[in-house]
């Protein structure tokens, strides 16, 4: 029985860098932009989609892990110029009321082009098979998304700590007005955020089809999902999205032994807790 | 225009209006209209998209239904049980609406069945809830799909006979009513054949994440894998299932599968090899079926899913009975259907009077591979089929 809960907790870590993958771009762009973005469920949705067709099309999975994300950038950095940068002086229910419209327009016209009915997409033949460890199998492929989101997250760290594009669009988040007296167009620095965020969220998409299809309907799950990471981990927080999605991913798969059906809401129960104790989440700031 | 033809069409005008409605009819017969109840749109839009399709094949056999236009209508309940028995009851209040077919969800039918019947007119559903024509039924209800009962036991009693080496079973249930149901069936069939329940996996219904079930169920070393959930939960217990090697180690069993449609979704890489237990598949090879088989090809393109088939034949047998009654008053074609046997997509089939049941056929089908489809659609074959149904008296259905 240790065994087993010993491998529900690896198979948690697993789970736990894929709700960070999921979460990360949904805190890059609240934490840097202090925008609300419901819409981050509807691009995951989106790269799932766009993965969906570059595989019919082309039989080449790689192509689609860096086609889509491109793809989903571009429409939020359309959607950001066109509208979004309208309303970031506007109350957070403003936002949330623009990106709930966006979603809803994303999700009805996917069921448009691709229909009603769900799609499904093979795992790459690069990854397929288990590793055998003991009783137990673990996948190759959610090997490779373990790997694969922890040098994203990496990458990451070090574009928005390490480079002058993330010093300038932390230093905008804290003062839009100093940053653009300086000579900086800040208000492409805020569209290239938007978009790298939306971007994160179809990478996410693009990895989570083979474990789970394309499907018109995964958006409001996914965002409440992405949700519960960013606000354990505290909102904006890049490390709160890293811990809060192993938290979040240990929590789900161990209880799945110990009591299977609250599984799904013991992640909301952890989500009180940590609001209890620290209601800006565990790195969070007031 | 001169005075006096004025004055002649204005009193025709007038002895028109005046004529009592029995007349008028005789000039332009008012509209019939038939109620299609689809979740045309929210988290099952896909469903309602089919059966809807299935529902507008039936009515376009009809014309006329005893001298008047049949007018089809759809009452959109967006996988949602109070927006569909609101919706129910102001067509019931505003357009004197008494026959309506559909619904997706449980939760709607059973709500939408309660305002049929006192309103007396007659629904028909293909639901899966047992209560339909459990201990929820009533006069004007009616259902087309085989109950969990019947399920369990047309899957797992010849799976049984086709595995003797299995003697170790586990199940992933969905913890609802429909799930209990059918853990309930399951434990007991395994009891009767002397075999092993090794574990069960319970999960909520908002779950989507299976890896930490499929952890439990290899841990627990069974011979067979039975999953007793339903629609996407299915269909991603089964992705993850293949992603996690499960089908090299044991053998699974999907016992209320959606049919063609989810067997599209998910390929025949997923599905190669896996059992799965159906309402309806459209090889099986019947008159009516044939025909189903032709009209829609010729009209949509496509093949039968499940959801066209079962809301085709539940739309025909209502018109039809409206047609052989000649008459439009609920509680009359009700009775007429109570018993009646007709020619359906599963071959023979008929309504039980006690509880206003459909008797059909379920089927158990294996997924085939990919080099062995004849076409797109050749994605599984039927292993065996026929029919349980628990005695009435066990059912709770008392019909008043």
């Amino acid at each position: 029985m240790l065994e087993l809960y010993l491998f529900q907790i690896l198979n948690g870590l697993g789970l736990g860098m894929i709700y960070f993958l999921i979460a990360v771009g949904l805190t890059i762009i609240f934490g840097l932009l202090n925008f609300v973005n419901f819409a981050h469920g509807a691009f995951f949705l989106l790269g799932a989609y766009i993965c969906y067709t570059a595989v019919s099309l082309t039989g080449s999975f790689w192509l689609s892990l860096l086609l889509a994300p491109l793809l989903v950038a571009a429409l939020a950095w359309v959607i950001e110029r066109l509208l979004i940068q309208r309303i970031y002086h506007l109350p957070h229910m403003f936002q949330i009321l623009v990106t709930l419209g966006i979603a809803l327009i994303i999700q009805e016209a996917s069921v448009m082009i691709w229909g009603p009915v769900g799609k499904s997409v093979a795992v790459p033949q690069l990854l397929r098979g288990v590793l055998v460890i003991g009783d137990f199998v673990y996948p190759y492929y959610r090997l490779f998304l373990i790997v694969f989101s922890a040098l994203v997250g990496f990458g990451l760290w070090l574009l928005l700590e390490r480079t002058r594009f993330g010093a300038l669009v932390r230093a905008g988040s804290e003062s839009t007005e100093t940053v653009s007296l300086l000579g900086t167009n800040i208000f492409r620095l805020f569209s290239m955020t938007f978009a790298l965020g939306a971007g994160l969220a179809g990478v996410a998409g693009v990895l989570f089809a083979p474990l789970r299809g394309a499907q018109p309907f995964v958006g409001p799950e996914i965002l409440g999902v992405a949700f519960v990471v960013v606000v354990i981990g505290g909102m904006g927080s890049f490390s709160g999205a890293l811990v809060g999605g192993l938290l979040v991913g240990v929590v789900q798969s161990l209880m799945t032994t110990i009591w299977p059906q609250g599984a799904s809401l013991m992640i909301y129960g952890a989500m009180a807790v940590v609001i209890l104790l620290r209601p800006y989440g565990l790195f969070g700031r007031a | 225009m001169q005075r006096r033809t004025l004055l002649k069409a204005s009193l025709a005008a007038a002895g028109a209006l005046s004529l009592p409605l029995g007349m008028r009819h005789a000039f332009a017969a008012e509209p019939f209209t038939f109620y299609g109840l689809k979740s045309m749109s929210g988290a099952f839009a896909s469903y309602g998209k089919f059966a809807d399709m299935g529902s507008r094949l039936a009515v376009e056999q009809y014309p006329q239904l005893l001298g008047r236009p049949l007018n089809y209508k759809v009452i959109d309940t967006e996988g949602n049980a109070g927006k569909a028995v609101r919706k129910v009851q102001e067509a019931i209040a505003q357009d004197g609406a008494r026959f309506f077919q559909g619904c997706t969800l449980s939760s709607s039918a059973l709500a939408v069945a309660k305002e049929v019947d006192k309103a007396g007119g007659v629904f028909m559903t293909p639901v899966g809830a047992d209560e339909v024509t459990g201990k929820d039924c009533n006069k004007a209800t009616f259902r087309w799909s085989v109950p969990t009962y019947g399920a369990v036991r047309e899957t797992l009693v010849p799976l049984i006979k086709r595995l003797p080496e299995a003697k170790r079973w586990y199940t992933i249930t969905p913890q609802y009513v429909f799930g209990e149901a059918l853990l309930d069936g399951t434990k007991q069939v395994l009891k009767e054949h002397g075999l092993e329940h090794v574990g069960n996996s319970y999960h909520s219904l908002q779950e989507q994440e299976f890896s930490g079930y499929l952890t439990n169920a290899i841990a627990a070393k069974p011979d067979v894998l039975v999953l007793l959930n339903f629609g996407s939960q299915s269909s991603n217990t089964l992705r993850q299932a293949v992603n996690f090697g499960i089908k090299e180690r044991m053998k699974v069993l999907l016992v209320w599968s959606a049919g063609l449609d989810q067997f599209q979704e998910l390929g025949s890489d997923i599905l190669e090899g896996v059992y799965l237990g159906a309402q309806y598949w459209h090889q099986v090879d019947t008159p009516l079926n044939r025909e189903l088989v032709k009209i829609t090809k010729a009209k949509y393109g496509i093949n039968p899913t499940y959801p066209l088939a079962a809301d085709y034949i539940s739309t025909k047998v209502m018109l039809d009975t409206i047609a052989a009654t000649g008459s439009f008053d609920g509680p009359t074609v009700a009775k007429a259907m109570q018993g009646l046997s007709y020619e359906g997509p599963t071959g023979p089939e008929s309504i039980r009077a006690g509880d206003h049941q459909v008797i059909k056929d379920y089927y158990l089908l294996i997924g085939k591979p990919a080099d062995q489809m004849s076409d797109k659609d050749d994605l599984a074959q039927v292993v065996s089929s026929g029919q349980s149904f628990a005695p009435v008296q066990d059912t709770g259905c008392v019909l008043g």
